[in-house]
């Protein structure tokens, strides 16, 4: 499997890609070889994604430069990108789900007069070469991932492309699927085509990768040829941080005690939900911080949105949510509300705040829908004084009285939310990705307000996917993978590899 | 925000008060009293439709069924109280159709997650074919006589103002009171913020859209006893008509975003003062009736292109159906 250094394809010298203050990469070197499979591995947030959007013309590079073919190049657009031979194919597919196979295929290529019969020849034809089993005259819609994959694919080849990227291509397959999908890949590198895999799944890339680049934090830390790499080094790689240049030092059990568990506030029993949650079981415990890790996919939220209401279980089958002893099973968020569970949701802009109000306003939302039944009156005063109590408890840096919330900085829209849920007086507080978004001193600040809550004895649950603030904060983990809780560690006993090497698959 | 909203509140404010300054210039007849109190009385029935509207779009969705809910339920009340029924009966009966209807409405939009567009368009179309095809045998219904001492609800006036501007002005009280003061208003600004937060903070998001619909039901029905009165007859062919775009027009043009959200009972009055100055002085300067037609279209297209400028939908919270 060895390729003679060649002149590489594509190349990112020094590149930088910033979002406001934060680098989402930061100083990389990356060569693709001409017919490689290069596997990109690293943790939620490493930047594997934005490297490869540099390369499709999706980000523009804030520092650094791109090379094809050894000449300086900055795709602006997608299309630019494809011009130069680089073409990605999204998660979320980019066809046209109502036009058939070959109308998706030659799409933007028509003449002004289309034979459809024509094109459903030459389709034919082509997805014959490649071996593709597709019938080119059915809609997109009626297909199933993998053959949509393999029309993305097919439309990749037939622009003549030279380098084809995949983010995360086997997270909606079967296995089968999967099987297909790698002898794609192996009949494209046949071809003579670079190909990027973005992937989560270790064993993956060690089977079909030609080399394996490990992303972390921003930053590259190795690329190595797959013979060389085993998991135990991939995923000392993607983990091994220097903590000392982090305030994360410590994890909870180093510096502070590891608070027992009080009575058991949740248990989920055998839990279903669409596929995505999979026959999971769990407790949560009352005055302690539950943290639970998993990577993309595994089912955190949609669980804990399950118990809060927000989603529903599947109807039959679909496990028991047992709170305070007692059966639960709620169709909307209020009545989970009503009994105690609040959800701070990881996507405040879609469904944590309301964006025309001011944050006291936001925060009497929350009241008002506590307690709506006893008060159907929503005076300004009480306004005021809420916005007052909680802008004093949580430190919300607001510049003006009447300034909207979508102003704030991220960390103050974040505590703002969870005003907004902590005025609501909850038992169990489910933190889904507590600091994503957030600057360094707010993320702090928000620690400390978690760890406020489980000293009062209220069970608290933090959804996380970097795993130093999951050590720090928790006194219990659960490691979820696959729509499943997999593992269970006590603060003392968990480190980053063990938790990882739970969370891999 | 705040400064764009007021800005587009101030424009259509400076747009009225040149027009209102340049049709008194210009036009002799039009800066009496007594004219503007016929224009006031003119649009009375169009503003109270606006502000039933104005809570639908402020909760994010919009009602096209108002004009329906306005002609069927009065003209079951003025056919029963004229078949003899007694008058409470009748009263009793227009209202309940109304708020079944209302309440219709926002069942299959909280429950059945139709759009509001498609639901209100089809139920609006069903009330009224229902009423001209199996409830009434004539186009008009008159107003009967055992329900005379309601007629001044229309007719009349106290302290030297027509009694329909009393009622558009209790209406926005209310409406105003409404939005302002009560938990139910907050949590329909909140609708229309963002539906999907409203959800998961454990707002009865359903309960209110019920709510929302049943409150514009009744304001219209209260709009027709209003309109009904005043001409002493209720024509049910009044659906047909294309009513249902002023409304929305005076609600867009006084600055509600139809994003939702965004706005309050001023805005309402602004823009039916503004629509009410425009026709009135079109009529004295005696422009036909399709021409005054071109000249809404043209100023209902600028109301929302400024709309969609200065209230731009958020992509992250729109659904599928949104206006």
């Amino acid at each position: 499997m060895t390729h003679e250094p060649t002149q590489p394809v594509v190349s990112l010298r020094q590149a930088v890609v910033r979002y406001g203050g934060s680098a989402a990469i930061d100083g990389i070197d990356f060569d693709l070889r001409a017919g490689e499979v290069h596997a990109l591995l690293g943790e939620n947030g490493a930047g594997k994604s934005t490297l490869t959007k540099v390369m499709a013309g999706v980000v523009h590079l804030s520092e650094g430069e791109m090379l094809v073919d050894g000449a300086p190049v900055s795709p602006s657009t997608p299309k630019d990108a494809l011009a130069l031979g680089i073409a990605m194919v999204f998660q979320e597919t980019s066809l046209v789900p109502t036009m058939t196979v070959a109308q998706n295929l030659y799409l933007g290529q028509e003449r002004a007069f289309n034979r459809l019969r024509g094109i459903n020849i030459a389709a034919q034809q082509f997805l014959q070469s490649l071996n593709f089993d597709v019938n080119p005259t059915v809609t997109v819609a009626m297909l199933g991932a993998a053959k949509r994959q393999m029309v993305e694919i097919a439309r990749a080849v037939l622009h003549n492309v030279r380098v084809i990227i995949f983010d995360e291509p086997t997270a909606t397959l079967t296995p089968e699927e999967k099987q297909h999908f790698f002898k794609l890949v192996k009949n494209l590198k046949a071809r003579g085509v670079s190909v990027i895999f973005i992937s989560h799944a270790l064993e993956e890339a060690l089977m079909i990768a030609d080399r394996i680049t490990v992303l972390r934090d921003a930053r590259h830390v190795l690329t190595e040829a797959t013979g060389r790499l085993d998991r135990e080094t991939i995923i000392k790689a993607m983990i091994g941080r220097d903590l000392s240049q982090s305030f994360y030092g410590h994890r909870r059990g180093d510096t502070d005690a590891v608070r027992p568990e009080g009575r058991r506030l949740l248990s989920v029993q055998n839990l279903r939900m669409a596929g995505v949650v999979k026959n999971t079981s769990f407790s949560v415990f009352a005055g302690q911080v539950t943290g639970v890790f998993g990577l993309v996919g595994a089912g955190r939220t949609e669980t804990f949105k399950v118990v809060a209401g927000a989603l529903k279980r599947n109807f039959l089958h679909g496990g028991e949510v047992v709170l305070n002893g007692r059966p639960v099973r709620y169709r909307t968020p209020a009545p989970a509300i009503r009994d105690g569970i609040a959800y701070i949701t990881e996507d405040r802009k879609v469904e944590g705040f309301f964006e025309t109000m001011t944050p006291p306003r936001n925060i009497h939302v929350g009241k008002l829908a506590r307690s709506w039944r006893s008060q159907p009156l929503a005076p300004k005063r009480e306004e005021r004084q809420l916005g007052e109590t909680w802008r004093t408890a949580l430190n919300i840096k607001a510049v003006s009285g009447d300034v909207k919330v979508i102003e704030l900085s991220g960390g103050n829209q974040q505590k703002v939310v969870i005003a907004k849920s902590l005025v609501q007086d909850p038992d169990l507080i489910i933190f889904d990705e507590p600091t994503r978004g957030v600057d360094v001193g707010a993320i702090a600040e928000i620690h400390e307000i978690i760890n406020r809550l489980a000293d009062a004895g209220k069970g608290v649950v933090v959804i996380s996917s970097y795993l130093p603030e999951i050590l720090a904060l928790s006194d219990r983990i659960l490691v979820a993978r696959q729509g499943k809780i997999v593992e269970e560690f006590s603060a003392g006993e968990a480190d980053e590899k063990k938790i990882m090497y739970a969370a891999i698959h | 925000m705040h400064r764009f909203q007021l800005s587009q509140q101030m424009i259509v404010s400076v747009i009225f008060v040149l027009l209102f300054a340049g049709l008194s210039l210009l036009l002799p007849g039009f800066a009496n009293t007594e004219n503007l109190l016929t224009l006031l009385q003119n649009v009375a029935i169009l503003g109270i439709l606006g502000l039933g509207m104005a809570v639908i779009v402020i909760g994010r969705g919009v009602d096209l069924s108002m004009i329906a809910s306005l002609a069927i339920p009065v003209a079951l009340t003025l056919q029963l109280a004229d078949a003899g029924h007694s008058t409470a009966l009748a009263i009793i009966a227009g209202l309940a159709l109304s708020a079944l209807f209302g309440a219709a409405n926002g069942w299959l939009i909280a429950y059945a997650e139709v759009p509001p567009l498609f639901v209100t368009l089809a139920s609006g179309l069903f009330l009224a074919g229902l009423g001209q095809a199996f409830l009434f045998s004539t186009e008009a219904v008159v107003w009967p006589e055992p329900l005379q001492f309601l007629s001044a609800i229309g007719r009349g006036r106290l302290a030297g103002i027509p009694n329909s501007i009393w009622i558009f002005a209790l209406v926005a009280v209310a409406v105003h009171a409404f939005l302002s003061r009560l938990t139910a208003g907050v949590f329909t600004y909140s609708m229309g913020d963002n539906p999907m937060a409203a959800r998961l903070a454990g707002i009865p998001v359903r309960i209110m859209v019920i709510v929302q619909y049943v409150s514009s039901a009744l304001i219209a029905t209260l709009a027709g006893f209003v309109m009904a009165a005043s001409v002493g007859s209720m024509s049910t062919r009044i659906y047909n008509s294309t009513w249902i775009y002023d409304v929305i027009l005076v609600v867009v043009l006084g600055g509600i975003g139809l994003s939702g959200g965004r706005g309050s009972v001023t805005n309402v009055l602004i823009g039916t003062l503004l629509i009410g100055t425009l026709l009135n002085g079109l009529t004295i300067l005696d422009v036909s009736f399709p021409v005054q037609n071109l000249i809404k279209g043209f100023v209902l297209l600028a109301a929302i292109m400024a709309d969609t400028v200065l209230n731009p939908r958020n992509e992250e919270t729109a659904q599928q159906g949104d206006i």
